[in-house]
């Protein structure tokens, strides 16, 4: 099925000008991965910037490997934020057996906290992610192609 | 009349079901079509679907049953199948939409570049999927009997047969719409009774909900005991006993019970009165009334060691929902990254409100008419439950409406199911196009009810709860290592998926069988995922570093393909696109 938008190159990518005409034997070059072939609309490489993500230059995978380091960090801290809110109400409860026997208006308090409180707070746990992730990537969007560099304005 | 209006009712839900399926029939001609909407599904309307797809009969009925057969702690399960969401949103959802795989299968070849890794993962997805399809058709098997008093099989056979034909008939671009037609029914279906009858019977003593004393009988309640059954009353009661009693025939004579354990013969009917202290023992085992508020979940592991079996549920629906084999396509029906994540925090909400519900049912059965478990399969409890706090045509109505509910919940779920058990048949095993995926929809469809005749002893919570484990176990580590770790090699991932899920498998399989009764053996063996979801993470990590060599080439290419936000992709777009004006 075709992926969105970057394909693995569909032809070997074109040969430098400065190549000689087919020798004998090619010297091993240093691999070259095209990521999108922007034949069209040529982007200027001196700013780092969307080229060099799409064209996989060192500086593109640095900036895709910061974007991954960041989202990673910001999800696996909502996740321990999650796990702890989690996890740590069976400790709670075994560590202080008496609250099984605490009521709240006749209802055990057990209930009202896994029956109906704990889940806004995984709504606001989800939502925090939600929005913060949003920015990251708008963030993300800005650095590499800022809006005055836009080709289609 | 109760019957009359429980049956229109399912009826209705599973004829709008053909119906709109068969709506789809004339849209969906390609295999993408079939298998995933064509993409274009908005995110309330998706989160809607996913949700009515997710929302299976463990949560309708076995999430209350539970509840009122072993406490509490069954409320575990309700808390963990919605956090299951919330951590698919943190660390799959946007990443996994924009890989674009329909499949697990897809998934692993698409990342690993392994064909053997594909083969592995499809027979997983065929585990899991019909590990998770004997619960919906037990489901119906129970449903059906306590409407209509058929035996057992026929509502698996049903359901087995509607399903498989509505699926080899209209593929999927029917199902989103069903599927999100069928989430507001359950919602409804679940509240609507649940509010009514709390507003009904919902006031007086919250004695009952107390572990302080036995449960107390609220009116005159008769009870017939099918097999020969040992019992036990905490105080003395008077009974009305026909039949054997304590090796003594009577007949409708009226008895004073001493406190403690009691034999009833076979086919004996024992009359409580209001007030009465409900025995236990009797029927299905249940908690023992000290344990009801427990905040433990102990089912299916002998309750030797209540914090470690609870561990083992959170971790199996938390890490669970991500390998399901038919949520993932459910993401590849949203437009980009950005709207996959926002259906998955609308899933987390829809998910939290309909599980308000269940455990409000629950508390009623426990408050207003302790003796429904001992009378009839906890998991019934929702649906005997209505006309018991309701009398009259207002009971059966809503007795009507919950099965209709409850027949929605196994047709979406087995729906979704069978979509992704035929899906890994013709498109992995058979290579087939739609004509194989219609045949397979049949196959799967019949496989899976056969395999559902002989489940009805074990509880639908559990079940659900043991398919989640595997998944866990398998494809959890699979797809959050493959997204977020680039060292992972096709080996590493194999081992870590086999060692997982053959373990938790075997684990469950053993438990089934009854291997271990009490202690450390049945508590790690009945919740299996406190040990295999760690096993699984650690096995595939330190095989992919002993096997580096095998890191796929292309791998900077797919993570820049699942990290990348595609609004950096359109604007490419845009500016590759030749202007009209330059032409």
């Amino acid at each position: 099925m075709p992926p969105d938008g970057l394909h693995p190159p569909s032809q070997p990518s074109p040969p430098s000008q400065s190549a000689p005409p087919a020798p004998p034997a090619p010297p091993p070059r240093p691999r070259q991965v095209v990521v999108w072939q922007h034949d069209q609309a040529r982007l200027e490489h001196d700013v780092i910037g969307l080229g060099d993500v799409q064209s996989d230059t060192p500086y593109g995978r640095l900036l895709v490997r910061s974007l991954t380091r960041a989202q990673l960090g910001l999800s696996l801290m909502c996740l321990a934020l999650a796990v702890v809110v989690v996890a740590s109400l069976p400790l709670l409860a075994a560590l202080w057996p008496g609250a099984r026997r605490v009521t709240v208006a006749g209802l055990p308090l057990t209930l009202i906290v896994l029956g109906a409180g704990i889940y806004p707070v995984l709504m606001a746990i989800g939502w925090f992610y939600h929005h913060q992730a949003s920015q990251l990537e708008a963030r993300f969007i800005d650095l590499v192609d800022p809006p005055d560099r836009r080709l289609d304005g | 009349m109760a019957d009359a209006a429980a049956v229109s009712a399912i009826g209705c839900v599973t004829l709008l079901t053909v119906a709109v399926g068969a709506r789809g029939v004339r849209v969906a001609r390609t295999p993408a079509d079939f298998m995933v909407a064509a993409r274009a599904v908005p995110p309330g309307l998706n989160a809607a679907a996913i949700s009515g797809e997710y929302l299976s009969a463990a949560s309708f009925l076995g999430v209350a049953g539970l509840i009122v057969s072993e406490g509490l702690g069954a409320l575990w399960y309700s808390v963990g199948y919605t956090a299951g969401y919330l951590v698919l949103l943190l660390l799959v959802a946007a990443p996994l939409r924009r890989f674009g795989a329909y499949t697990i299968p897809d998934f692993a070849d698409g990342r690993l570049a392994s064909p053997s890794l594909r083969r592995t993962t499809t027979a997983l997805v065929l585990v899991i999927g019909w590990f998770y399809l004997l619960p919906q058709m037990k489901g119906a098997g129970i449903t059906l009997q306590l409407v209509l008093g058929t035996p057992y099989w026929v509502g698996v056979v049903a359901l087995g047969v509607v399903v498989s034909a509505n699926i080899a008939m209209g593929g999927m671009k029917g199902i989103t719409f069903v599927q999100c037609f069928q989430y507001w029914l359950k919602l409804c279906a679940i509240g609507v009774p649940a509010l009514v009858l709390l507003m009904a019977a919902g006031r007086g003593p919250t004695g009952n909900l107390s572990a302080l004393h036995q449960p107390v009988f609220t009116r005159s309640t008769a009870i017939r005991v099918e097999t020969s059954t040992v019992f036990t009353l905490n105080r003395p009661a008077v009974v009305q006993v026909s039949g054997l009693l304590d090796r003594a025939s009577l007949d409708y004579g009226q008895v004073r019970l001493a406190a403690g354990q009691h034999v009833a013969g076979a086919g004996a009917v024992l009359r409580f009165g209001a007030g009465a202290p409900v025995p236990t023992g009797l029927g299905i085992a249940q908690a023992s009334p000290a344990m009801w508020d427990s905040p433990f979940l102990t089912a299916g592991t002998g309750g030797a060691h209540p914090l470690v079996a609870t561990y083992g549920v959170i971790i199996a629906t938390l890490f669970g929902a991500i390998g399901l084999p038919h949520i993932l396509v459910r993401f590849y029906t949203n437009p980009d990254g950005e709207a996959a994540r926002r259906t998955t925090l609308i899933v987390v909400l829809l998910l939290s409100t309909f599980y308000l519900f269940p455990a409000v049912l629950a508390v009623l059965a426990r408050l207003r008419a302790p003796e429904l478990y001992l009378t009839s399969d906890p998991d019934s409890v929702v649906l005997s439950l209505p006309p018991l706090l309701l009398a009259g045509r207002a009971g059966m109505l809503l007795a009507a409406l919950v099965a209709a509910g409850a027949f929605a919940a196994f047709l979406s779920t087995s729906s979704g199911l069978l979509v992704s058990v035929a899906g890994a048949l013709s498109h992995d095993i058979m290579r087939g196009g739609v004509g194989t995926f219609r045949l397979c929809a049949v196959l799967a469809g019949a496989v899976a009810t056969l395999a559902a005749l002989p489940v009805d002893r074990f509880s639908l919570g559990l079940l659900v709860g043991w398919a989640f484990a595997i998944a866990a176990s398998s494809f959890c580590p699979l797809i959050v290592l493959g997204i977020w770790w680039r060292r992972l090699t096709w080996i590493g991932a194999t081992a870590g998926v086999v060692v997982g899920g053959g373990a938790c498998f075997c684990a469950i399989v053993a438990t089934m069988f009854g291997a271990a009764a009490h202690g450390w053996g049945a508590t790690l063996l009945g919740q299996p995922a406190v040990w295999t979801v760690p096993l699984a993470f650690v096995v595939m990590i330190v095989m992919s570093l002993l096997t580096s060599r095998a890191i796929p080439p292309h791998v900077e290419l797919v993570m820049l393909r699942m990290h990348l936000p595609e609004a950096l992709i359109r604007r490419t777009y845009a500016a590759r696109r030749p202007k009209p004006q330059q032409y």
